[in-house]
This record gives structure tokens, C-alpha cells and sequence, in this order.
């Protein structure tokens, strides 16, 4: 209970981190580009949008600095991030909903697959031990896990897209279909996301198999995994319930983590792709100055990967049983 | 020390691959041992090349640029041709020249990069574990939460409010977040060391700790913070060109990464000037590459574990096998001639060197010996089990179990003996039940393996041996971290027994637990070898501990039977001066009072073996004819003994 209290708190505290960067990051900078930019829209644009821009920065003349940072946290817990002036007069909140779907979609299927693949593969290239898998793959991913997202989507693009003709280049849906669950929509949709989710799956994967190789041919040389080949259980067991369970532990933790630089990574293939998700609208926002929007993106980000983290440690509990009791 | 804030993953925060074992190795070698151990590793090879070839580009790219990378002269969009090696950009640039020029900005911004991250992990990283208290709470949540943060989202939002960050904006912001991997490393990493014996002797001596910091702790982590400086610098490789491609970097600046900007605005891979888009990624990658496979490199030469060795059969010195001798027909078990190596860097290691015994039903055989000397590789090459973290190989002789020979039987025959007729139990119960499974569960999958019992039968069973060893069934179904040590070890006798099987190998079952505890299991494995009737071979270091239970002792040295005599017999007239040595290093309970002597010097160096004798360099009775020619065994009164003065007793 302790633990679920502590972990509750840490949660809370990196959210508030991400929060006070956003609110301090436009302050902090020189030349201090809040003001700047307040002083730059002024008279150019309605009092509207001036209101919405105010919101988003938490800028008000009358407060001090303190006092509009509090004004500007309780926004954020209301929800209220201010209005979008790339789809003015929308509120950002809406834009957010509208984007997230995509980017779940897409990368939380991708990475889920990258990370089950990925472990699967390094599993048994360690269970093969100097075997084929376990000569050629090491290599081959330690290599293709340095490699740029967004090059490897360009490239995608250039091969598939352009040279080939297989499948569509960009976006998320053909704009001429409606939006629906139809099964014309879903079909497009999903082979519009073949490219960018290979891309992903492609530069993600190989981490996950090499941290599970290396942890499993650690795990190889505990005692318990010896045991089990004395008791003379299958190889399957071994591998899976003996050697598996036990190296997958410190990549659960690691799954989670890293998830923040697979979200980064989408933004790029999004970027590339035009893809309709979170990333390609976070750009879009930093493009067209659109910082009440780009605020909002950056929370949405933050809280998906803080999700993921406490479902990995929900996710640890249950594979071992010595975090349930010791804390 | 405060409580860590990540929790659950706090007991796995040290990477289980991590380099830290080998990190003395390479604190004691010197600049020509690494070489080596880089030359040696293709992949450390294939990484230093490409870097040295990029930092050759970025330190002279005047004299190997052809053209001016600014110079618009040309038409654009030319096809790769001997004028210009990868064509012309959509504005009229060399594109090889443009290359070339971009190297030093991307390799400068990898280098500083993972440098100031490398300096701020290790400032944090090991501050927080080395002060503790307050500190290490306030720093570890920091780590922690810089650790969570999505960077490069938010290094957008800095670079959104900076437009055109220069290099510097950049380093700056992308070394500023990205220490924090490897500041929680080197956080756990020192925790692990505080308590090491050298660190208290500093402390005891009073040296300041800004010193200890400096010369004591920072080398024995080399190799983490390598690991750090390279990992950090492959992220700011792709994390920059990933920046300059959305053009938040300086447009105007030579880069791969603004390259790729201007690439994909000229829309480069649609009007078919390819290369303009292909070679600046290439380059990114390869540079990438490069990094990492030095990363992964380094964590093969720091573990070894990660490295597959071959055992070269041909290098292991060849001997006669001696005449099979006639056993008695009741045997249980007979090695012949055993003989097991280990796969080193400098070669074979023979470490049970020509074995034989033999063990008669219901018989309690004890092996004793100083640690290294082969006891325990013996024990797991008859149950077959060698392999990591004992990567022997049996390369001669038999193990006659049952009729059949262990040594040839296929893995699947093999493992309808393991259990039913042959079950282990190991040093630690802690390290040899799966943590993740209760005792059930590990109880259930033996029998599942071995028999078409039903569940009900299954717990009974399981019950019923817990029983035998003295433990409620209450616990059965507890995990092995919820039991005390002396249960944990009990639980792990009662799996042994679950099929009752005819030998049972133990590698000091006893030596985790405290004396009394010790002496009860004891008597308690006795008595149920009595009443159940099994064999037993027991490996110890203590051998009081057996001298009231086993039937017979073998003593190993170096590999090889010093002696083998019965129990009574050994320690009434111990025959070998390793076994007499061995004698003296123990008080006797009863008896007068004599001097407790150890035997002074260590164990052989088994890649080396002395010639002759073994024992001989530590030998109070030596004599020249012992290092002439090898030992052999000489059978005195039913003991067999290797030393050349039981010759005339023979």
C-alpha cells in the first residue's frame, strides 16, 4: 500500500515538473519570449485570441509572477489549456481528443508489438546460445536501433510510396472517405499505418531484443535455472516459466521508460507521414507559433507515458511477487 | 540511505548485463589491454573505424571537400556523375561537399553532448549514493523525474521559443536531459560499492571524500561511464539531426541534419535527386553505428558472459584411460575416468582431471576439498548440469547410472532419469527456487513432468514431503523469499525427495545457514537417507561436518582424487598431506588439544598445473622424485591415496 501511496506521489510530482517547465520554459529563455510575444500580438489580432494567448502562458499584466502561476496550474487542473490559434476558435482540449486516437493507435500498437516481438526474439536468440538468431540479429539491431526514425520514414516513402506504388504516401486516411466505422474507413486507415508503423516497429524492436538477450543470458546462469534443468522439466518450461519469466523483469520497468523516446520518435514519422496523431499536430503548433496548443500536446505526452509507467509497475507486481510484499 | 523513489524497479536499477563484475579488469589494464580487447571484438573494430574516419572528415574538410558547400555554382538537381560524386542539391550545392562540411557540426554536437551528460550523471549519480540521507532523496527524485520526462518532446518546446538554436542552445539543452540514465546507474553502482571493503578502509584511514570520490570509486566504474558517454552521444546524434530536419535547428548552418531539412523541402526524393536525401541519413546512421557498437561492444569485453567461448578439444593434454576395474554389481553409481574442461581466453582449462569412484546403494559419500578444486564442477558434470555459470564440458570417461551411460544419453532420455532417480539440491535455496514461482508451483512442475499425477495427488505428495523435512504445509504455497533460510533449504531437500530417487547430489546444502541450524539439517538428511535408503554425494568445504555422517570421503586437489578412504579410517590415519593439512585446519571435538595449522599457499593455477605431484609446491614432505612424473594412485589398507609415500606400502 506504502508503495502504490509512493508511487501515486512520484507521479504526481513528475506532472508537476512537466507542468512548471512549460509555465517557466517561455519565462526562462532569454529576452523572455512570453512577453515578447504578447507585445507582438497586441493590436494585430482580436482581444479574443490575445485572452486565449494570455491562458496559455498564464500572462496577465495585474498578477505578479507567483500569483499568475497559480492561476496557471489551477487552468491546467480544470483542463482548461486555452484556445488553439491554428483552429481557432477551438479549444485545444478538443484538438488533443481529436489527435490522441491516431497516435494511441498507431504507436501503442506498434510499440506493444515491438516490445512482445522484440522480447520473444531476444529470448530465444539467448535460449540458442551461439545459434544462428543469436550470430546474425545482435549485429543487425544494434545497428538499425542507431538509425534516425524520420530517415528510415523517408526512405519507407521513397521505396514503397514512390518507387513501388504500394501504398499511400502520406496521412492518416484517404480525405476523400468520411470518418466512421465503416469498413472502406478502417481498411484505408489501417494501410495508410502499415509504413509508419513499420517504420517504428523497425527502429524500436531491436532494443528490446537485445536488453532481453542480454538479461536472459544472465538469468541462464542462476542456480534456478539449473534446478529446473535438474528436475528435468521441458526446455520449453524452462525457457519460458524459469529463464523468461525472471529476465523480463528489468525490461518491463525499461518498457516504460523508454516509452518516452518512442512517442519522441512518432513525432518524426508522424512529421513525415502526415500522420493525423499528437506528434504531427505538436509540430504543426510549433510551426505556427501555437503555444497554448503546443503546451497541451506536451502534457498529453507527458501523462500518456506516465500511464505506461505505472501500468508497467501494475505489470511487475503481478510477474513478481517480491515487489508485492517486501514494500 | 533513503528509501528510492522508482520503487519496484529499484532492486533491478542495476542493469542485470551491467559491466560492473569485469569493471577491475579493465581499471588494472592498461591502454595496450584495451587495444587489444578492441582488435580482438569486430564490433569495437567496425565502431572505432567509422569514427576515426568521421573525425578525420570533421577535422579537415577543407582538404577533402571538393567545392564550397555554400556555393550555389552549379545547376541543380545533377545526377551523381565523376564531378560531383553524389550529384547536385535542388539549390545548385555539391551534395558531397555538403557532406563533408556537415560531419564536424554532427560529431561535435555527439562529443560535447556526451560529455556534459557524462559529467552531470557522474556528479549526480554518485554524490547522491555517496552522501545519502537528504541529498540522495531530493537528487534520485530529480533523476527520477528527468528520467520520465519525454526529452526530446520538450526539448522541442525550448527550441520552439529559440528559433535557429545554435550549437550551443543545443548542447546545452540536450546535455542537460539526457544525464539521467546514466546518473541512476551510477547511483545504483555505488550503492553496491559503499559497503566494499576498500571504500571502508578509506574511510577508516579519514580521507576526505571529495578524494575518495575521485581515486577510489570513479575508476572501478570505467566501464559504466563509457557506457554513459557513448549512450548519451548516439542520442544526441539522432536527437540533433532530428531537430535541425523539423528545422528547429540553424537553417542556415552545415549539418546532416539541415541537410535532410532542405532535402525533404526540396522534396529531393520526389524530383529524383535521391542522393541528396539518401547520403546525410546514411551518414547520421553509420555515425549512430558507430556509437553503438561500441556500446554493445564494450558490454561484451566488460562481461564475459555475453562473449561464447569455444572449448578446443585438440589443446587438452591426452592420456591413456586406465583398464576398467570389476565393480561390485550393487553400485548405484561408477564414474571411470572423468575428465571435464573449461573454454578460457588463454585456452582449456582441465578442472576434473581423470576421475574415478564409485557409490554403493544407500552409501554417503563426501567429497571435501578447498574451494577450486574441482568438487562442485565434479558433482555437475555426473548430473549432467554444467553449462553457465559452469560452462565445463565433459571431454572424457563415463557415468555409469543405472546401466546407462549419463555422458552419451540424448537430452530427452536424460531428463527421464533427472528427478525420478536423480535429484540435486544446491548451495543456496535463495538462488535455487525460481523467486517467481511459489513452492507449489516449483513442486508441481516436476511432478507434471515426471508422472500423470493428478492435482489432488500433487499436493498431497508436496505435502507429504514437506512433512518428512519438518515444514507445516501451511507453506507450500509461499514464494521462497517469504521462508527463512533454514526452511527455504528444507523446502529444497523435500523437492529433492518428492520421487524418492536413488542418489541425491547435494552441493553444500548446509553452508548458507548458521551452525546449529547446520548440525539439525544434518541429522536430519541422515536419517532420512536411512530410512528412505538413497546415495548421497555431499559436497563440502567443512569436513567436520561430515565426519559423522558420511561413509566414505574422497579428498580432491587440483582437479584430481587426493584420497579416498572411508570416513573413520581418514580421520584416524590421514594418509595424504593434503588430507593431514586439511585435518588440522578443523578442531577436533574430542582429543587433545593441538595447534590449528592451515595449509600455507593456494590451490594450483589449473591453466598451469605443476609438473608431477600437484600438492607438491605446498607439500611439507616433498621430495625431488615428486615433481619427476605424475602420481598415480596407490591403493593402501582399501584407501586409495596420490602421493609417493604410500609407494612402499602398496
Amino acid at each position: 500500500m506504502r508503495f502504490v501511496v509512493r508511487r501515486l506521489g512520484f507521479f504526481v510530482v513528475t506532472l508537476w515538473a512537466a507542468v512548471t517547465a512549460n509555465f517557466l520554459i517561455p519565462r526562462l529563455m532569454p529576452g523572455n519570449p512570453a512577453l515578447a510575444l504578447m507585445s507582438r500580438y497586441r493590436g494585430h489580432i482580436n482581444p479574443q485570441s490575445l485572452h486565449a494567448i494570455e491562458i496559455a502562458f498564464g500572462v496577465n499584466k495585474h498578477q505578479s509572477l507567483i500569483s499568475s502561476y497559480f492561476s496557471f496550474l489551477g487552468n491546467i487542473a480544470r483542463g482548461r489549456f486555452g484556445i488553439s490559434l491554428t483552429f481557432f476558435p477551438d479549444p485545444v482540449m478538443k484538438n488533443v481528443l481529436q489527435a490522441l486516437p491516431w497516435t494511441l493507435a498507431l504507436v501503442g500498437v506498434t510499440t506493444i508489438l515491438a516490445f512482445v516481438l522484440g522480447t520473444l526474439i531476444g529470448l530465444v536468440a539467448a535460449w540458442r546460445r551461439g545459434g544462428v538468431l543469436d550470430g546474425i540479429l545482435p549485429p543487425i539491431f544494434v545497428i538499425t536501433s542507431a538509425f534516425p526514425y524520420f530517415f528510415l520514414a523517408m526512405l519507407a516513402i521513397w521505396l514503397f510510396a514512390i518507387e513501388l506504388g504500394w501504398l499511400p504516401q502520406s496521412g492518416g486516411y484517404d480525405y476523400t472517405n468520411t470518418v466512421g466505422w465503416t469498413w472502406a474507413f478502417v481498411s484505408d486507415a489501417v494501410k495508410h499505418s502499415i509504413l509508419p508503423a513499420l517504420t517504428i516497429l523497425i527502429t524500436s524492436i531491436g532494443g528490446w531484443i537485445l536488453t532481453m538477450r542480454n538479461n536472459t543470458i544472465t538469468v541462464l546462469t542462476e542456480d534456478y535455472v539449473r534446478m529446473a534443468r535438474a528436475k528435468g522439466l521441458s526446455p520449453w518450461r524452462v525457457m519460458w516459466s524459469y529463464a523468461g519469466r525472471n529476465a523480463i523483469l528489468p525490461n518491463l520497468t525499461g518498457f516504460a521508460m523508454s516509452l518516452g523516446f518512442v512517442v519522441s520518435g512518432a513525432i518524426l514519422v508522424e512529421f513525415v507521414f502526415n500522420y493525423p496523431g499528437v506528434g504531427w499536430m505538436f509540430l504543426q503548433s510549433v510551426e505556427n507559433q501555437d503555444y497554448a496548443l503546443m503546451q497541451g500536446l506536451f502534457l498529453m505526452i507527458v501523462l500518456a507515458v506516465l500511464t505506461a509507467i505505472l501500468a508497467a509497475d501494475a505489470a511487475t507486481a503481478v510477474v513478481d511477487p517480491r515487489t508485492r510484499d517486501v514494500r | 540511505m533513503s528509501a528510492p523513489v522508482l520503487g519496484a524497479t529499484d532492486q533491478l536499477a542495476t542493469p542485470p548485463v551491467g559491466p560492473a563484475p569485469l569493471a577491475a579488469e579493465i581499471k588494472s589494464g592498461r591502454w595496450a589491454d584495451v587495444w587489444r580487447a578492441i582488435t580482438r571484438n569486430k564490433k569495437a573494430l567496425v565502431g572505432v573505424l567509422l569514427l576515426l574516419v568521421f573525425v578525420v572528415l570533421a577535422i579537415f574538410p577543407g582538404q577533402i571537400a571538393p567545392d564550397d558547400p555554400t556555393a550555389q555554382t552549379y545547376l541543380p538537381g545533377l545526377h551523381p556523375s565523376w564531378h560531383h560524386l553524389l550529384g547536385t542539391t535542388g539549390r545548385g550545392e555539391d551534395v558531397f561537399s555538403q557532406l563533408i562540411w556537415g560531419t564536424r557540426l554532427s560529431l561535435v554536437i555527439a562529443l560535447a553532448v556526451g560529455a556534459l551528460a557524462t559529467v552531470l550523471s557522474v556528479l549526480i549519480g554518485v554524490s547522491s549514493a555517496y552522501l545519502g540521507g537528504i541529498a540522495d532523496g531530493i537528487l534520485s527524485l530529480i533523476t527520477d523525474v528527468i528520467l520520465v520526462l519525454p526529452i526530446f518532446p520538450l526539448i522541442i518546446v525550448i527550441a520552439a521559443y529559440r528559433k535557429n538554436s545554435g550549437l550551443f542552445t543545443l548542447v546545452v539543452v540536450l546535455g542537460a536531459l539526457g544525464w539521467s540514465y546514466g546518473a541512476r546507474q551510477l547511483r545504483s553502482q555505488t550503492l553496491s560499492l559503499r559497503t566494499r571493503d576498500f571504500l571502508e578502509s578509506a574511510r577508516v584511514r579519514g580521507e576526505r571524500k571529495f578524494y575518495v570520490i575521485l581515486f577510489e570509486i570513479l575508476p572501478t566504474m570505467t566501464s559504466l561511464i563509457v557506457a554513459t558517454f557513448l549512450g548519451a552521444a548516439l542520442y544526441a546524434v539522432l536527437a540533433a539531426a532530428g531537430l535541425q530536419f523539423i528545422g528547429l535547428g540553424d537553417p542556415n548552418s552545415q549539418s546532416w541534419g539541415t541537410m535532410l531539412y532542405w532535402a525533404q523541402n526540396g522534396e529531393a526524393l520526389f524530383a529524383g535527386m535521391v542522393w541528396w536525401a539518401l547520403a546525410p541519413g546514411i551518414c547520421i546512421a553509420l555515425l549512430g553505428a558507430s556509437f553503438a557498437l561500441l556500446n554493445y561492444a564494450f558490454d561484451e569485453i566488460s562481461s564475459p558472459a555475453l562473449r561464447v567461448r569455444r572449448l578446443e578439444r585438440s589443446r587438452i593434454p591426452k592420456r591413456l584411460p586406465p583398464p576398467t576395474q570389476p565393480s561390485s554389481t550393487e553400485a548405484v553409481l561408477k564414474v571411470e575416468d572423468l575428465t571435464v574442461a573449461y573454454a578460457t581466453d588463454s585456452g582449456p582449462v582441465v578442472a576434473v582431471d581423470h576421475v574415478d569412484l564409485e557409490l554403493a546403494r544407500g552409501e554417503f559419500l563426501a567429497i571435501v576439498g578447498e574451494s577450486g578444486c574441482g568438487k562442485s564442477t565434479l558433482l555437475y558434470a555426473i548430473a549432467r548440469l554444467l553449462g553457465s555459470p559452469l560452462p565445463g564440458e565433459i571431454v572424457g570417461g563415463r557415468v555409469l547410472f543405472q546401466g546407462k551411460d549419463l555422458v552419451l544419453l540424448e537430452e530427452r532420455e536424460l531428463r527421464r532419469v533427472r528427478w525420478r532417480d536423480l535429484s540435486v539440491v544446491m548451495q543456496s535455496a535463495m538462488n535455487a527456487l525460481n523467486p517467481v514461482l511459489t513452492v507449489a508451483d516449483q513442486m508441481r512442475d516436476a511432478c507434471r513432468a515426471h508422472s500423470n499425477m493428478s492435482k489432488r495427488e500433487i499436493e498431497e505428495r508436496s505435502r507429504e514431503v514437506l512433512r518428512l523435512v519438518s515444514i507445516d504445509p501451511v507453506h507450500l504455497h509461499s514464494y521462497p523469499h517469504q521462508l527463512s533460510g533454514g526452511m527455504r533449504q528444507r523446502a529444497m531437500i523435500a523437492m529433492a525427495l518428492l520421487f524418492t530417487p536413488d542418489l541425491v547430489i547435494m552441493d553444500e546444502p548446509t553452508s548458507a545457514l548458521d551452525v546449529v541450524a547446520q548440525r539439525s539439517l544434518m541429522v536430519q538428511i541422515k536419517e532420512l537417507q536411512e530410512r528412505l535408503g538413497f546415495a548421497v554425494i555431499f559436497v563440502t568445504h567443512d569436513m567436520s561436518l561430515v565426519s559423522h555422517f558420511s561413509d566414505r570421503l574422497l579428498v580432491m586437489y587440483a582437479g584430481q582424487v587426493a584420497e579416498l578412504s572411508k570416513t573413520r579410517e581418514l580421520f584416524d590415519r590421514p594418509r595424504h598431506p593434503y588430507s593431514q593439512g586439511l585435518l588440522e585446519a578443523f578442531p577436533s571435538l574430542r582429543g587433545p588439544k593441538v595447534r590449528l595449522l592451515g595449509i600455507p599457499g593456494a590451490p594450483p593455477d589449473l591453466a598451469r598445473p605443476p609438473a608431477g605431484c600437484r600438492f607438491a609446491p605446498r607439500c611439507p614432505h616433498v621430495q625431488p622424485r615428486c615433481t619427476e612424473a605424475e602420481v598415480p594412485l596407490y591403493s593402501v589398507n582399501g584407501s586409495l591415496v596420490r602421493c609417493v609415500l604410500q609407494e612402499s606400502q602398496g
